[in-house]
């Protein structure tokens, strides 16, 4: 039953990121969105690496019933590709902010093309 | 030096590379500064041809280079395979990443920071290509895209900024599917290297199976978005019009291509590979006829030439599709993937020439309109060009890209639509919606050729004095290169279709008995659809073929829309494949 809440909760996560993405105008809200997504596999990725034991993943003699590793070394990594995507879209927004003066990016798009 | 140190030169030195420019940008003025940029552009860039002339004799006869970086365990290490798909990939991006690079000290952007993104994402294609591991090919493809965006936006246009902006959203999202696709392979399967999933899918029941289907659909979506299939194109006519132009002829001609090849990798590995390659072989087919249309009604000579990428890569897509669809490791197969990597390679060339050459009348001229500019090669001349270097590359380009014997694009095109017909699935409906395909290439390149007209009517205004003062030399030297290039490829077409079956299947083929590539038929062919393609530039130009036109280059295109398309289109994928994978 916690399992199902735990996923439910994840995919309300996926949804709502996927729908700022999508629907939000602004594009400040747009990149939180996306890294609402992003955390959202990640958290999902070291809950099911979590499910096998419950030790920390160390390979000694004796010690047995540790977690899955692969998916947190694999969640770092994950996670630095998406700090440096939500910097470079940052440092983007904040080139088209200067370019056309709003976030807005039905009114950035019209501001572009009238140039 | 070992065949397993030398793999890994064409990733290694372009970082190497980088990492010198860097030192360039914080540590050096002047002079010295640009001396140590180009030493490190020369180890990035130029020097792994040597690894790649010492690799040939390895790869020629089918064997490979495997192993798990850094002696590993293979469980937990990173595998790569360098085969002769690796190696093919890596001289289509060293061919074009030099030229380019030679092109942008002309054309701009110049400057340490652009020459450093630029080997980080020549290095990151020949990770793309050579890794035998799914989260590694996530990484490669993050860096292959982030090094893409920075260089996009590195225009000074507004519009390249929003073009950057745009193509990093969806194809970041895309991305996060990608990683939920990954983990339900992993949690299928056990394992992220293709041999191990390929272990692990082999006993599935109903459940894990549907898992898999949905799996594959989301990895395939998201490369699609790279490769730029429809309707997943959106993103790039902006990106690729906006960007300077040594970097839209790399992404044109090699960014879109090297994750196709890397996705064949992962679709040997499925069951349903097949099916999932069959899907994209129709896709492709229909991609190479609607881009061309919209191509047609473009007025910004970039952007109709971006579009012109689309339509040609739904060519190469359609026919690596099929090879898929038949088996990869048959004779059809082979033949069909090395048709469509002959393309690859082909298209590679002269678009990237299309590119540079268009790139530097319109800088020369400072305007873009293909409606409006006249008289380019005095442009030119006057620009510095005094021989008109880039209408001559231009004529090269647009008759390659327009299958004109005895250019490049003469005969890859043949080669594909010839092999489609023969072992293709409804070949001859393929054969046909690329042959007019083709029609409508020709026609958009007549209409492209205008700028170069002579300016009788007087349309062009006084242009004003060519403004950037780089010096024209480098960027004349990478259009001859590739012109060059362009023709000797069309001449010497049945050698190298030969060497490259060799790379992808260890023995070498032909097309076929009796078949030859500069028939009388294949010839005629050409001139019938050089003839269609006049026609259709006839109608176009007419009252009601404008209207037309106009509408299809005004129609609505949003944010939005992107998104939609991208989730369409993997339901679509997963839809077939459940359809195709019930028992």
């Amino acid at each position: 039953m916690m399992v199902m809440i735990e996923r439910l909760l994840l995919f309300l996560l996926f949804l709502l990121g996927f729908w700022g993405i999508l629907a939000k105008q602004n594009i400040i809200k747009k990149i939180i969105s996306l890294n609402l997504i992003n955390s959202a596999v990640v958290i999902l990725f070291v809950l099911e690496g979590s499910r096998i034991g419950n030790k920390a993943p160390i390979l000694e003699e004796g010690i047995a019933g540790i977690v899955d590793p692969i998916p947190q070394a694999l969640m770092l990594t994950a996670i630095v590709i998406g700090v440096c995507v939500t910097a470079l879209s940052l440092a983007l927004a904040y080139r088209l902010y200067k370019a056309a003066g709003t976030f807005n990016i039905e009114d950035i798009r019209k501001e572009v093309s009238r140039k | 030096m070992s065949p397993e140190g030398l793999a890994f030169a064409p990733v290694l030195l372009p970082l190497l590379g980088a990492a010198i420019v860097f030192l360039a940008k914080a540590f050096f003025r002047g002079r010295g500064a640009v001396i140590v940029e180009y030493t490190g552009v020369f180890t990035g860039l130029y020097l792994p041809w040597l690894a790649l002339i010492f690799l040939f004799p390895v790869v020629i006869n089918g064997s490979a280079v495997t192993g798990v970086i850094g002696h590993w365990n293979s469980g937990v290490g990173i595998s790569y395979r360098f085969d002769g798909l690796a190696w093919m990939v890596n001289v289509l991006g060293y061919t074009l990443g030099g030229a380019a690079w030679l092109h942008s000290l002309s054309s701009g952007p110049k400057g340490p920071s652009f020459s450093a993104i630029f080997l980080i994402q020549t290095a990151a294609l020949g990770a793309t290509i050579m890794t035998a591991d799914l989260f590694n090919l996530f990484v490669s493809l993050e860096v292959l895209g982030i090094s893409s965006y920075i260089l996009v936006s590195s225009s000074e246009k507004p519009g390249a900024a929003l073009a950057s902006f745009s193509y990093l959203m969806v194809s970041s999202t895309a991305m996060v599917f990608f990683l939920l696709g990954l983990f339900g392979l992993y949690r299928i399967t056990g394992s992220l290297s293709y041999e191990g999933i390929a272990a692990g899918l082999g006993h599935l029941d109903g459940n894990a199976l549907a898992t898999a289907v949905i799996s594959l659909s989301l990895l395939v979506g998201a490369i699609a978005i790279r490769v730029a299939v429809m309707p997943l194109y959106g993103w790039l006519p902006d990106a690729h019009a906006l960007a300077p132009h040594a970097v839209s002829a790399v992404l044109s001609g090699v960014l879109i291509k090297t994750p196709l090849f890397a996705l064949s990798r992962i679709l040997i590995l499925f069951p349903i590979g097949k099916e999932a390659g069959q899907l994209m072989s129709y896709a492709g087919a229909a991609t190479a006829l609607l881009a061309v249309i919209i191509a047609l009604s473009q007025k910004d000579v970039k952007r109709l030439l971006a579009y012109h990428s689309i339509s040609q890569i739904g060519y190469i897509v359609c026919t690596w599709g099929a090879a898929v669809a038949v088996g990869i490791g048959t004779k059809a197969g082979t033949l069909l993937m090395a048709a469509a990597f002959l393309h690859a390679l082909f298209h590679a060339v002269f678009k990237g020439l299309l590119f540079l050459s268009i790139g530097s009348s319109v800088d020369a001229a400072g305007e873009r309109d293909v409606y409006k500019l006249r008289g380019a090669v005095s442009i030119l001349k006057r620009s510095g060009d005094k021989a008109a270097i880039a209408f001559f590359g231009f004529l090269v380009g647009a008759l390659s890209i327009s299958a004109i014997p005895p250019f490049n694009g003469f005969t890859s095109k043949t080669a594909m639509t010839y092999l489609l017909k023969y072992y293709g699935q409804y070949g001859s409906v393929l054969y046909w919606i690329l042959t007019i395909a083709g029609a409508g290439t020709a026609a958009s390149f007549i209409k492209l050729s205008r700028i170069y007209w002579p300016d009788k009517e007087k349309i062009s205004t006084v242009f004003p004095e060519r403004t950037d003062s780089g010096p024209v030399l480098p960027g004349v030297i990478a259009i001859i290169f590739l012109s060059v290039l362009c023709i000797l490829g069309g001449i010497f077409t049945p050698l190298i279709f030969k060497t490259v079956t060799a790379l992808l299947s260890g023995k070498s083929l032909t097309m076929g008995d009796g078949y030859s590539f500069f028939s009388t038929g294949n010839l005629l062919k050409s001139l019938y659809t050089a003839g269609a393609g006049a026609l259709v530039f006839l109608l176009a130009t007419g009252n009601a073929g404008s209207a037309l036109l106009k509408k299809v280059r005004e129609r609505p295109r949003s944010f939005q829309g992107l998104f939609v398309s991208y989730a369409l289109a993997a339901a679509a994928m997963a839809g077939w494949l459940l359809y195709h994978a019930a028992p």
